[in-house]
């Protein structure tokens, strides 16, 4: 059936149109939950929220742009809202990666033990956590879900303009983050 | 180019922005530049493991799991919207219910000032001569001057003001 007509119906408050929707959408809704949080329980927890605000909500879409791309502008509100609620427990250091705090450690140990992939990983992540929650958000959005510009300017109601620079800003950022744990000129950054 | 230029070109390039001059330009810059080389790698390691990431898959019976809370929700919904309702009406009662009186008290026509002795006699279908006739019959030309002067006082407070 017609993604409006289904959006219709549930607005008529038929739960099995709106059922149709949760299942096209869930997997991609949790994606983006688990992407800001890292844990499957909160995400799936959060994904569920999601669609019940967005149930509540229908009334008002009045289909001045994709259903996806509104359920999209919730979602990311709402996980917004958990990271600055979530923000102090979600907050680590990067130079405590890895590391007992009261031990002093040089530079070229560090490093060393980043080379591991999984360290590594977790390094970047970390980083990413670290990073204003903008930034965040537009790097979660297109390096790790892969949104295209039009799509980010339409979930976050920004011009194509503003996505370009935010999104350099962000890469920027972080990789001026990570740049002091990577290895050294021409660097193997294979994973 | 310039290296600050080279970090949005290489950021741009990830997403594939760039036009053949710009990619020709970028490429002969970092075959010249080993710190914008060093960049270059780690905008790539970037890209490639956000990218990359793996994600679990959802945990089984969403739906179904899902609709007991939307009918629970449905039942808070009423008084959900009564406390959001609520709260937003409590500023704007007192907003309002502050705004009138300071539109009353500025507004309102202010209530006029006490009917002098003459106007009150006239309010009153009496004829002020009478009193005149009073004073005019003092003892005398001095004191009925005085009098004249004292009455007329007591009538415009504002003329005993000086203006020089």
């Amino acid at each position: 059936m017609e993604e409006k007509r289904l959006v219709e119906r549930s607005k008529n408050g038929d739960e099995e149109a709106f059922g149709v929707l949760v299942k096209k959408y869930k997997t991609k809704v949790f994606n983006l939950a688990y992407s800001f949080t890292r844990d499957r329980e909160t995400a799936d927890d959060l994904t569920q929220e999601v669609f019940i605000k967005v149930y509540y909500a229908l009334e008002k879409f009045k289909f001045q742009s994709g259903f996806g791309t509104w359920l999209y502008r919730i979602a990311v509100n709402h996980f917004k809202d958990y990271l600055r609620k979530h923000a102090k427990e979600r907050h680590v250091s990067i130079d405590s990666l890895g590391r007992e705090p009261s031990l002093p450690e040089d530079e070229f140990k560090k490093k060393e033990r980043i080379q591991d992939t999984a360290d590594r990983k977790k390094l970047l992540y970390e980083s990413l956590r670290s990073i204003p929650e903008k930034h965040q958000v537009i790097l979660t959005l297109r390096d790790i879900q892969g949104h295209s510009y039009e799509e980010i300017a339409g979930i976050l109601k920004l011009s194509a303009g503003t996505v370009d620079s935010r999104l350099h800003r962000a890469r920027k950022m972080l990789r001026k983050k990570i740049a002091p744990f990577l290895s050294q000129e021409g660097g193997n950054h294979e994973m | 180019m310039k290296c600050k230029r080279v970090e949005t070109f290489l950021s741009r390039s990830l997403d594939g922005l760039l036009t053949g001059q710009e990619k020709a330009a970028l490429e002969e810059h970092l075959a010249a530049c080993s710190p914008c080389r060093k960049k270059r790698d780690e905008y790539v390691f970037i890209a490639e493991t956000l990218g990359d990431d793996d994600f679990p898959d959802i945990n089984p019976y969403f739906w179904e799991r899902l609709q007991p809370r939307l009918k629970e929700s449905k039942k808070y919904a009423f008084w959900s919207e009564w406390k959001q309702w609520s709260l937003r009406a409590v500023p704007v009662s007192i907003i309002a219910v502050v705004s009138l009186v300071l539109g009353l008290a500025l507004f309102l026509p202010q209530t006029g000032d006490e009917l002098s002795q003459t106007g009150d006699l006239l309010l009153r279908n009496t004829l002020p001569l009478p009193e005149t006739v009073t004073l005019l019959e003092a003892e005398t030309g001095e004191n009925k001057s005085m009098q004249l002067i004292f009455m007329a006082m007591e009538e415009k407070p504002d003329l005993r003001r000086y203006f020089p």
